[in-house]
C-alpha cells in the first residue's frame, strides 16, 4: 500500500519535471544511483565534477566510483572549483511530487550546498525516495514544523530560464541549464 | 483629460510595430498558458485565501511590521524601517561605504526601481549590475521597466545585441540563445567579484521573519550566496502574517504572472546565512533587510486604496488589459506601468504622473477578473478620476456638455434639434458616414449612427400594449441611446415584457443616467443625473425598472446608491431602485424566458458580451439561452468574445487611436466566427461595432438581445392607428 502511494507521487514528479525539462530517474541503492551517476557524468562527457558530501553519495561510495572513470572529483574549496566545475552533485532533503520541485532545507543553510547546486551548469541531485511530500502545502506545513524555519529553503523546478527577449524561452541563464535528479529508495539517513 | 504631449507618447508607441507584434503576442499565449497552468486548480479559493491573508496584514499594518522585525532580529538580521526612499538610500549608503563597497549585484527589485537607488550608488562610484535579464538589458539601454515582471518586454533581439554590442565593445548577433549565453558569462563576473547584494522580495513572513523570492534565472539564488553583505530592499506591502499563509501567493503568482505551476526558483531567507568572505573564510553574512513605506501607508489608510496591499505584483492586469497591449509600459510614465501602475504612481510618486495614464482606463472590468488579489482597479481608477475632477475641474468643453446632459430639458431639445440639423452629414443614410474636419478622428474607422427621427418616448404612446390581466407594472429606462438613436430596442424590451404578462411604462421625467459623468469624473453632474431618475422612475410603484443598456443598469443599480449614501432620504429610495433594476436579458431570463419560437429562418448569430453587463453583473448564461431558445438562431460563440469593443463611452472620443485597434479586433473576431449576425445586450456596443461593421464588412449585422426577438418572433405590429 505505502508503496502504490510512493509509486505514485514519484511519477506525478517525474511527469512535471519532465514538463520543464529535468530529467528524472529512479534507483534502489544508493551504490546503483552511483553507478547511474557515473554513466550519465559520461554520457555527457563530463571531466570534473563538484561533489558534496551526504548519506547518499557516502554510502553509495560516489567519490571513488566517479574517479575510476577518470573524472575529477572535487570534495573541498567549493568557492574556486564550482565557477569552473562542470557539474555538481548535491543531496536534497525533500521532493514536491505536485510540481517536479527539489527542497533544500538543511539545518545549517550550508553555503556548498548552494554553490554546487547553483553555479555548475549540470546539476546532479539525489534524493531520498522516502522524501516525496505529495503538495506544496504539505510541504510549507512541514518546514514550518521544524525547530526553526533553516536560513536558507532553497525550491527547485527546473533547469534556470528566461523569457526575457522576445518571449522566447532560453534554458540556462545564471543556474544550471541540466538539472539530473535521482530518486534513491534505500534509505541512507538526514541529508549531511 | 490627456495633454498633448501625453498623446504624442500614445502615438508614438502605437506606431512602434516591434511593441505591438511583441505585446499582442505575448497578451494572446499569455491568456492560454495562464488558464492552463490554472487547471485543477480553484482560482476563487486561492484569491480568497490571499485578499483574506492579505487584508489581514493590511488591517494590523503596525502588529505585522514588529512581529516582523522581532522575529528577523532574533535571527541575526538588521532591520530598518524606512519611511522614504530616501531613507531607504541613506541607509544603503551607509553601509556600503562603511564596507567599502566598490561592487553592487541587484537581483529584481521594483522598489529600487521606484527609489532610483542605482543612480544613488553609481553616484557615489560604485558600480552597479542588475542581473536579471531583463533588468540588465533595460539598464545598459539607460531605460526603465516597461512590464513588472518582463521589464525589457519592449524589446527585440535585435535592439538587445545592439545594446550588448556597445556595452561589450565587440559585436552580438541577435540570435536569442547567444545573447542569454553572453549574459550569463558577463554576469556571472560580477556575481563572483560583488562585495554587496542587494535584492527585492515577493513576501516578508511577518511570523518567522522569513523573505521570500521566485526568480527563474538564479540570480535571485546567487545574490543570497555570493556576497558577504546582502541588503533586501522590501516595500512594507510584502508583509503575510504567518509562514504558511505563503502558499497561497506560491499557488498564484507563477500562474498569474507567467502562466507557470512554479518558478524554476523559490528562495526564502530567514536571517544571515554563511558566505564566503574575501580571505577564504565562511560566516555569516552581513544581512540587513529594509522594510519601506514611502507613501503606502497613505495608500493603505485611504479607505478606497486600502485594497492595494492585496496586490501581488503578478501584473495579470497589465497581460490581459487591452490598452496596456496596444501601448506598453513606457506611455505610462512612471516605474510602476498599467492599470495597477497607474495607481502606484499616484501614492508612491506623484498626483500629477497619474493624471494622464488614469486615462488610459477603459473600465472595462477585465483586470478585476484575473486578479489574484481580488483587487477593484477599474473602480479605484474612476476614484482617482473622481478626485481630480473634484480638485481641478474638467476643461470647459467637456464640463459644458455634461451640465448639458444633466439638465434634461435642455438636453433632449438640443437631440431633438440634432435629429433635424444632421442631415447634411448623413446623406439620407441611418449612420453618420463623415464628419467635418475637427471631428474626422471619430469616424475615420467607424461609422455613427444618426439621431432617431422619432425618439422612444414618443414613439411609446403609440404602441398598444395589450395584456389581458397583467402579473404587474415594469418600469422602462430607455438611456439616451435606445431614447434618442435606437428607439427599436425599446419596442422589442416592450413586446417581450408584454408577452410575459407584465404592462410597461414609461416615465417620462427620465433622462441620462449619469454615467458620462461619472467615468469622467464629475460627480456633482452625475448626482443630479441620480436624483433626476429616482425621482421620475419611482421604483416603489413598480415590480421592476428594466433597462437595455448595461451602463445604464450599472448606474440604476450601483452608482446611485454610492452617489447618494450620504442623504438618507434620497438612499432609501436609490436602495429601492437598485433592488428593482435589472438588465432586459436578465430579466426576461428571470421571468422564465419566452416560450421557445421564432420564425425558423436559418440564422447564423454569434453573441458580444458587454464589460458591464458580464464582469459587473455576472450576465452571460442569460442572453445565450435567450437566443438558443428562439427557432431558426444558431449561435457560434466568436474568440473573445467578453473582450472589450472598445467604445467604453466617452473613451471612444478621448482615445479614437486606441478605440479603434481594440475595435479592429473585435471585428476580426466577428468575421472569423462566420456568423451573418452579432447580437449583443449594450447600444453603446451596438453603436461602436455597427459603426466598424459599416466601414469593413457591411454584411454583417449587429443587433441588440430586444431586437432581435422582435424580428424574429414576429411580434404583431400594436401600434395604435
Amino acid at each position: 500500500m505505502k508503496n502504490d502511494q510512493t509509486n505514485e507521487l514519484y511519477k506525478r514528479f517525474k511527469a512535471k519535471l519532465e514538463l520543464v525539462a529535468g530529467e528524472c530517474y529512479r534507483v534502489n541503492t544508493a551504490i546503483e544511483a552511483g553507478e547511474l551517476v557515473c554513466k550519465v557524468l559520461e554520457e555527457k562527457g563530463i571531466q570534473n565534477v563538484a561533489l558534496l558530501d551526504a548519506s547518499i553519495s557516502n554510502k553509495g561510495d560516489f567519490a571513488d566510483l566517479i574517479e575510476k572513470k577518470g573524472i575529477t572529483v572535487y570534495t573541498d574549496h567549493f568557492r574556486e572549483v564550482t565557477p569552473e566545475a562542470q557539474a555538481g552533485i548535491t543531496q536534497v532533503n525533500y521532493a514536491i511530487a505536485e510540481l517536479g520541485t527539489l527542497v533544500q532545507a538543511d539545518a545549517d543553510a550550508n553555503v556548498n550546498q548552494r554553490l554546487c547546486s547553483t553555479l555548475v551548469p549540470i546539476h546532479i541531485a539525489l534524493v531520498s525516495t522516502v522524501s516525496l511530500i505529495p503538495s506544496l502545502k504539505e510541504m510549507m506545513a512541514t518546514l514550518h514544523e521544524l525547530p526553526q524555519i533553516p536560513g536558507f529553503v532553497g525550491f527547485i523546478t527546473g533547469p534556470s530560464r528566461t523569457s526575457d527577449i522576445e518571449r522566447v524561452l532560453t534554458i540556462g541563464v545564471h543556474g544550471p541549464k541540466q538539472l539530473v535528479v535521482v530518486f534513491v529508495d534505500e534509505e541512507t539517513g538526514e541529508v549531511a | 483629460m490627456a495633454d498633448k504631449q501625453f498623446k504624442k507618447k500614445i502615438s508614438d508607441a502605437l506606431g512602434n510595430d516591434v511593441l505591438r507584434g511583441a505585446l499582442g503576442r505575448f497578451g494572446d499565449a499569455y491568456i492560454i498558458s495562464r488558464e492552463k497552468a490554472y487547471e485543477g486548480y480553484n482560482f476563487k479559493e486561492i484569491s480568497d485565501n490571499i485578499a483574506d491573508v492579505k487584508s489581514y496584514a493590511a488591517s494590523h499594518l503596525d502588529e505585522m511590521i514588529d512581529q516582523f522585525e522581532k522575529a528577523a532580529t532574533e535571527r541575526g538580521a538588521k532591520v530598518f524601517r524606512a519611511m522614504t526612499g530616501e531613507d531607504a538610500k541613506e541607509y544603503i549608503l551607509e553601509v556600503a561605504k562603511r564596507n567599502n563597497v566598490k561592487r553592487v549585484v541587484k537581483s529584481k527589485s521594483m522598489v529600487s526601481e521606484e527609489i532610483l537607488l542605482n543612480k544613488t550608488l553609481m553616484a557615489e562610484g560604485m558600480d552597479v549590475q542588475e542581473t536579471d535579464l531583463g533588468e540588465w538589458i533595460v539598464q545598459l539601454a539607460g531605460q526603465h521597466p516597461s512590464h513588472m515582471v518582463m521589464p525589457a518586454i519592449h524589446m527585440t533581439k535585435e535592439e538587445v545585441a545592439d545594446v550588448f554590442s556597445g556595452h561589450l565593445h565587440r559585436l552580438n548577433q541577435p540570435v536569442i540563445a547567444e545573447l542569454v549565453k553572453t549574459a550569463r558569462v558577463e554576469l556571472r563576473k560580477s556575481f563572483i567579484e560583488a562585495d554587496m547584494g542587494i535584492s527585492g522580495a515577493n513576501m516578508a513572513i511577518a511570523e518567522t521573519g522569513t523573505l521570500i523570492m521566485l526568480t527563474n534565472e538564479g540570480n535571485g539564488r546567487l545574490t543570497s550566496t555570493l556576497p558577504p553583505i546582502h541588503i533586501f530592499l522590501v516595500g512594507i506591502e510584502k508583509l503575510v502574517p504567518e509562514f504558511e499563509d505563503a502558499t497561497h501567493i506560491l499557488q498564484a503568482l507563477p500562474r498569474s504572472a507567467t502562466g507557470q505551476q512554479i518558478t524554476s526558483y523559490v528562495s526564502m531567507v530567514t536571517g544571515p546565512t554563511p558566505a564566503y568572505y574575501s580571505d577564504g573564510t565562511v560566516k555569516d553574512k552581513e544581512f540587513h533587510i529594509i522594510l519601506m513605506d514611502n507613501g503606502r501607508r497613505k495608500m493603505y489608510n485611504d479607505e478606497k486604496f486600502k485594497k492595494t496591499f492585496q496586490c501581488i505584483r503578478c501584473a495579470s492586469c497589465l497581460n490581459v488589459c487591452p490598452a496596456f497591449q496596444l501601448v506598453g509600459g513606457h506611455v505610462y510614465g512612471h516605474i510602476y506601468t498599467g492599470g495597477i501602475g497607474t495607481i502606484l504612481t499616484n501614492f508612491l510618486n506623484s498626483e500629477k504622473d497619474a493624471q494622464n495614464p488614469q486615462n488610459l482606463c477603459l473600465q472595462c472590468g477585465k483586470c478585476s477578473e484575473v486578479c489574484p488579489g481580488k483587487l477593484d482597479i477599474p473602480q479605484m481608477i474612476l476614484e482617482m478620476r473622481n478626485r481630480i475632477g473634484a480638485k481641478e475641474g474638467l476643461p470647459f468643453t467637456q464640463k459644458f456638455a455634461l451640465d448639458v446632459v444633466s439638465n434634461r430639458r435642455l438636453f433632449h431639445s438640443l437631440l431633438r434639434m440634432a435629429s433635424v440639423a444632421q442631415k447634411p452629414f448623413t446623406k439620407g443614410q441611418p449612420v453618420i458616414r463623415h464628419l467635418p474636419m475637427f471631428l474626422s478622428g471619430l469616424t475615420e474607422k467607424k461609422s455613427l449612427p444618426a439621431v432617431a427621427k422619432v425618439p422612444f418616448r414618443d414613439v411609446f404612446k403609440t404602441i398598444k400594449q395589450d395584456v389581458k390581466n397583467p402579473k404587474g407594472k415594469i418600469a422602462l429606462y430607455a438611456g439616451c441611446l435606445i431614447d434618442f438613436v435606437y428607439p427599436k430596442i425599446g419596442e422589442g424590451v416592450i413586446g417581450a415584457l408584454n408577452e410575459k404578462g407584465y404592462e410597461v411604462i414609461f416615465p417620462d421625467g427620465q433622462s441620462c443616467c449619469g454615467a458620462p459623468a461619472t467615468y469622467m469624473g464629475d460627480r456633482s453632474n452625475a448626482r443630479k443625473c441620480a436624483i433626476m431618475n429616482i425621482e421620475a422612475l419611482e421604483a416603489e410603484k413598480v415590480d421592476y425598472v428594466v433597462s437595455a443598456c448595461p451602463t445604464c443598469t450599472h448606474a440604476l443599480k450601483e452608482s446611485f446608491k454610492e452617489l447618494l449614501h450620504d442623504d438618507p432620504a434620497l438612499a432609501t429610495r436609490a436602495e429601492e431602485l437598485s433592488k428593482k433594476s435589472k438588465d432586459f436579458s436578465k430579466l426576461l431570463f428571470d421571468l422564465g424566458g419566452l416560450t421557445p419560437g421564432g420564425d425558423g429562418i436559418p440564422m447564423k448569430v454569434t453573441y458580444h458580451d458587454s464589460c458591464h453587463l458580464k464582469r459587473s453583473m455576472g450576465v452571460y448564461t442569460e442572453p445565450r439561452k435567450i437566443l438558443t431558445d428562439t427557432a431558426g438562431v444558431q449561435l457560434i460563440e466568436m474568440k473573445e468574445s467578453d473582450r472589450c469593443c472598445g467604445f467604453a463611452g466617452s473613451y471612444s472620443i478621448k482615445f479614437p487611436e486606441l478605440s479603434g485597434p481594440i475595435l479592429e479586433r473585435k471585428l476580426r473576431n466577428i468575421e472569423e466566427s462566420g456568423a451573418d449576425v452579432v447580437v449583443v445586450d449594450c447600444p453603446g456596443c451596438l453603436m461602436q461595432i455597427s459603426g466598424g461593421l459599416d466601414k469593413q464588412n457591411p454584411k454583417v449585422k449587429v443587433v441588440h438581445t430586444a431586437e432581435l426577438l422582435l424580428e424574429k418572433r414576429k411580434v404583431k405590429k400594436n401600434r395604435k392607428k
